[in-house]
C-alpha cells in the first residue's frame, strides 16, 4: 500500500496536468472561455432567486440560498457518482496502451470536480456580500474538515464505481438513476428537521451525505459551526468506503486492460 | 535478480476469454446466459527470457503469436497468469503516441500533458520542454494549438516527447514509422544513442530491417513460446524461411482446393467418360524439394538459383581475390515458375557481419532482367575496393515488393586481399600532391 502511494505521488504531474486540462480544456475555443466557470452558477443561482421568491414562494427565508449552499456540494457528490463511474472507460486508449498508476484517473476526475465545486463557492461567497449576509470566521474555517469529508467519500465511491463500470457497463446508467433518488433523499431541497422526528437519527446515520450536507448549510446559511459528532460519522464511512474503495479498485484495474 | 539485468522474464503464462458474443450489459448477461459462451485463448504458454543493461532486444513473430502481449506485461498495462517479470529501473514505453494531447491547447502545453503520463514531474519536464521542442523541429508552431498541426507534425511532437523521457528501460511497439524519412533517421539515430547511453531496449517489429540495426538479440516468439533466440542475423533468416514456407503452403493448399472443386466438376460433366482424373497435384506435391532447408535459403521455388561460380578476368574459379582485380559471378538458375523477368539482387557482408554493400537490378537500372527457362545471369565487379578479409555473398531473385523467388543468404564466400597496407573498411581510390614539387 505504501509503494502505491508513493508511486501515485511520483505521478502527482500527471494528476496536475489532467485536472487542468479538464479545467481549461472544458471552455476552450469559446468566447468567455474560462469565465464560463463562473458564469454558469452565477445564473442558475439568478434563476432560483426569481422562481423561489416570486413565484413558488416558500416559508423558508431566502430559500434560494437555503437551496444554493447545499446544491453545490451535491452536484459535486453526484457528478463524482454518475460521471465518475465512466471515467476510466472515457480514457480507454490511454488505459490499454499506456502504464500508469490506474488510480491517477479518478483522483483527477474528482479532484477536477472539486475545483470546480471552490470556483462556484467564490460565486456564492461574492453573492452573500453583496447580500450582505453574516460570515462567521470560526465557522468559514470548518468548512474545510466538510470539504474533506465529502472529497473523501467521493473519492472512495468513484474508485469502486469505476473500476465495476468497466465489467459492467449498466453501472454508469444505474448510477445516473441512483444519484437522483439519493438526492431526494438527501436534505438539498429540505432541511433535515422536516424529516419525521423519529426517522431523523436513522436518516442522518444511513446516509452520509446528510450530515455533510446539514453541515455546510449550518456554515454558510446559518453561520454557525456545525456538529461535530455527525460528521464524524460521516468521515467514519468515508475513509472506510475509501480503504475498501481504493482496495477493491486495485484488485479490478489488473485487468482494465484486456476488458475493455 | 542478477545484477548485470535490467529485465528477468521467468514463465510467464496468459489466458484470455475470448467470448463469442459478449454480454456487458445486464439484459445481456441474465437473458442470454447461453449467449456469454467463451473460449479460453492460451496466448502465452511460458515465456522466459532476460535482458542485460544497455541490451536491445527485438521480438518478431507472426500476428497473434503473443509479442504485443509480452511488451503489455512488461509495461505492466496487463498482468500474467502465473510467472514472474522483474524490472530493474524507470520504464518508458513508446507504444501509444501522443497520449491524453488536447487538440485545442497549444503544442507547448500538450507537451506537459503527455509527459506527465509518462510519469515525469513538472521540473523533469521542464528540464526537457527545450529539448523536445528542437527535436520534434515545430519551434514556430509550438504555441499553436495542436489540432491546426497536420499528422506528419502532430506525431513528431508525440515522438519527440516519447523519445525524451530518459527511461533506464525502453519498450517500444511498432512505431518507428513516424514522419518523412529524415526524420526517421533521426529518430532511428536517436535511438541508437539511447541505447549507447546504457538504455535497454526491447522493441517489438514486422521490420526485421529496422531490428537488425538496432537489436543485439532477437527472439522469435511463436504461438505462445519462444521458438528461436539469438543474433539477428541467425534468427531472421530462419523466421523469413519459416513464413515464406507458411505462406506458400498456404498458397499449395488453396491451390489444391481450387483444383478439386475444378475436378468435382469435370467429374460431373464427363460422369458419362469415366476419364481418369488427373493427378497432377500429387504430382507435385511429391516433387523432392530440392532446396536443403536449413535456415539459410528460403522463397517460393519459382525460380531456383542452381550453380553459382566465381570467375577472374581469364575464366578460371578462384575463392581468393586481390582488391584491385575484377571479378565475375555467374548465377545459373531453373525457371519452373515460367516468370518472365525478375529483380536479380546481391548483398556483401564481412564475416563479422558489417553490412558493405547491396544492390539489385532495380536500383541500378530501374528493370528487371528477363528470364528463360534455364539460364545464366552474370554480375561482374570492376573490383571489390575492400580492405583485406573475408567477404559473405547473398544472392538473391524477387519480386519488386519484395517476394522472394529464391533468396539465399551467404551463397559463397571471397577471400580478399589487399596488396598494400591500407586500414579501414575498404579502399579508396586516391594520389597525393605537394606544392613543393616531387
Amino acid at each position: 500500500m505504501f509503494k502505491r502511494v508513493k508511486e501515485i505521488y511520483a505521478y502527482r504531474t500527471m494528476i496536475y496536468s489532467l485536472v487542468k486540462r479538464d479545467l481549461k480544456g472544458r471552455y476552450k475555443g469559446s468566447f468567455l472561455g474560462f469565465l464560463w466557470t463562473f458564469i454558469n452558477p452565477l445564473f442558475q443561482l439568478l434563476i432560483y432567486t426569481f422562481v423561489f421568491s416570486i413565484v413558488m414562494r416558500s416559508n423558508i427565508e431566502d430559500y434560494y440560498m437555503f437551496l444554493f449552499v447545499a446544491l453545490i456540494p451535491w452536484i459535486f457528490f453526484s457528478t463524482s457518482l454518475a460521471g465518475g463511474s465512466t471515467c476510466i472507460t472515457t480514457q480507454k486508449d490511454m488505459v490499454q496502451k499506456i502504464y500508469f498508476p490506474r488510480e491517477v484517473i479518478p483522483i483527477s476526475y474528482v479532484t477536477g470536480l472539486f475545483i470546480n465545486m471552490l470556483l462556484s463557492f467564490l460565486v456564492v461567497f461574492a453573492v452573500m456580500f453583496v447580500m450582505k449576509y453574516t460570515f462567521n470566521p470560526l465557522a468559514l474555517l470548518c468548512l474545510i474538515p466538510v470539504m474533506l469529508t465529502e472529497y473523501i467519500l467521493a473519492l472512495g465511491f468513484t474508485f469502486i464505481l469505476s473500476g465495476v463500470t468497466v465489467f459492467f457497463q449498466d453501472m454508469q446508467f444505474i448510477m445516473g438513476i441512483l444519484t437522483m433518488a439519493w438526492q431526494f433523499l438527501s436534505p438539498v431541497m429540505y432541511s433535515a428537521e422536516m424529516v419525521p422526528e423519529e426517522l431523523q437519527t436513522l436518516y442522518m446515520l444511513i446516509n452520509p451525505m446528510a450530515p455533510i450536507i446539514v453541515s455546510y448549510r449550518d456554515i454558510l446559511y446559518y453561520a454557525k459551526v456545525p456538529d461535530f459528532g455527525m460528521l464524524l460519522m460521516s468521515l467514519g464511512t468515508g475513509v472506510v468506503l475509501f480503504l475498501i474503495g481504493w482496495f477493491t479498485f486495485d484488485k479490478m484495474q489488473r485487468h482494465f486492460a484486456e476488458e475493455m | 535478480m542478477k545484477p548485470e539485468n535490467a529485465i528477468e522474464v521467468h514463465n510467464i503464462t496468459k489466458k484470455f476469454k475470448v467470448y463469442l458474443d459478449k454480454g456487458k450489459t445486464l439484459k445481456e448477461r441474465t437473458l442470454f446466459s447461453k449467449r456469454r459462451k467463451f473460449e479460453n485463448r492460451e496466448v502465452l504458454k511460458g515465456i522466459s527470457f532476460e535482458a542485460k543493461k544497455g541490451e536491445a532486444i527485438g521480438l518478431i513473430g507472426h500476428n497473434g503469436c503473443g509479442k504485443s502481449t509480452t511488451l503489455k506485461m512488461l509495461t505492466k498495462i496487463m498482468y500474467p497468469d502465473s510467472g514472474t517479470i522483474e524490472m530493474n529501473g524507470r520504464v518508458s514505453s513508446l507504444i501509444e503516441l501522443g497520449a491524453g494531447f488536447h487538440p485545442d491547447m497549444s503544442g507547448r502545453d500538450n507537451i506537459y500533458i503527455n509527459a506527465s503520463i509518462f510519469g515525469l514531474t513538472k521540473k523533469e519536464i521542464d528540464e526537457r520542454v527545450n529539448d523536445i521542442i528542437e527535436f520534434s523541429e515545430l519551434e514556430d508552431f509550438i504555441d499553436n494549438p495542436v489540432r491546426t498541426y497536420s499528422s506528419g507534425m502532430y506525431m513528431r511532437l508525440a515522438f519527440a516527447v516519447a523519445i525524451n523521457v530518459d527511461a533506464d528501460i525502453l519498450l517500444i511497439d511498432e512505431i518507428l514509422a513516424v514522419g518523412d524519412v529524415t526524420f526517421q533517421a533521426k529518430c532511428f539515430n536517436k535511438l541508437r544513442k539511447i541505447k549507447s547511453d546504457g538504455t535497454t531496449i526491447v522493441i517489438v517489429s514486422h521490420s526485421l530491417n529496422q531490428l537488425e540495426m538496432i537489436c543485439d538479440r532477437t527472439i522469435w516468439i511463436h504461438d505462445g513460446v519462444i521458438r528461436e533466440e539469438g543474433s539477428p542475423f541467425d534468427v531472421h533468416p530462419k523466421y523469413m524461411s519459416f513464413m515464406a514456407n507458411n505462406t506458400l503452403s498456404r498458397a499449395k493448399e488453396e491451390k489444391k482446393e481450387e483444383k478439386k472443386k475444378e475436378e468435382a466438376k469435370k467429374e460431373i460433366t464427363e460422369a458419362a467418360d469415366h476419364k481418369p482424373v488427373n493427378t497432377e497435384i500429387e504430382k507435385e506435391a511429391e516433387k523432392p524439394d530440392t532446396k536443403q532447408d536449413d535456415g539459410k535459403r528460403w522463397g517460393s521455388n519459382e525460380i531456383v538459383m542452381t550453380k553459382v561460380s566465381v570467375t577472374d578476368k581469364d575464366g578460371v574459379e578462384r575463392n581468393t581475390f586481390f582488391n584491385s582485380e575484377p571479378v565475375f559471378v555467374s548465377i545459373g538458375y531453373d525457371n519452373p515458375g515460367k516468370i518472365d523477368k525478375s529483380v536479380v539482387g546481391v548483398a556483401i557482408y564481412r564475416d563479422d557481419k558489417v553490412h558493405i554493400y547491396g544492390t539489385n537490378t532495380l536500383i541500378d537500372t530501374s528493370k528487371m532482367l528477363p528470364l528463360k527457362d534455364k539460364g545464366v545471369i552474370t554480375l561482374a565487379f570492376d573490383n571489390i575496393p575492400v580492405n583485406a578479409g573475408n567477404y559473405i555473398f547473398d544472392l538473391a531473385f524477387h519480386r519488386p515488393d519484395g517476394f522472394n523467388y529464391d533468396f539465399w543468404r551467404g551463397v559463397f564466400t571471397l577471400n580478399i586481399t589487399n596488396a598494400k597496407g591500407e586500414v579501414g573498411v575498404m579502399s579508396l581510390s586516391h594520389s597525393w600532391e605537394s606544392d613543393a614539387g616531387k
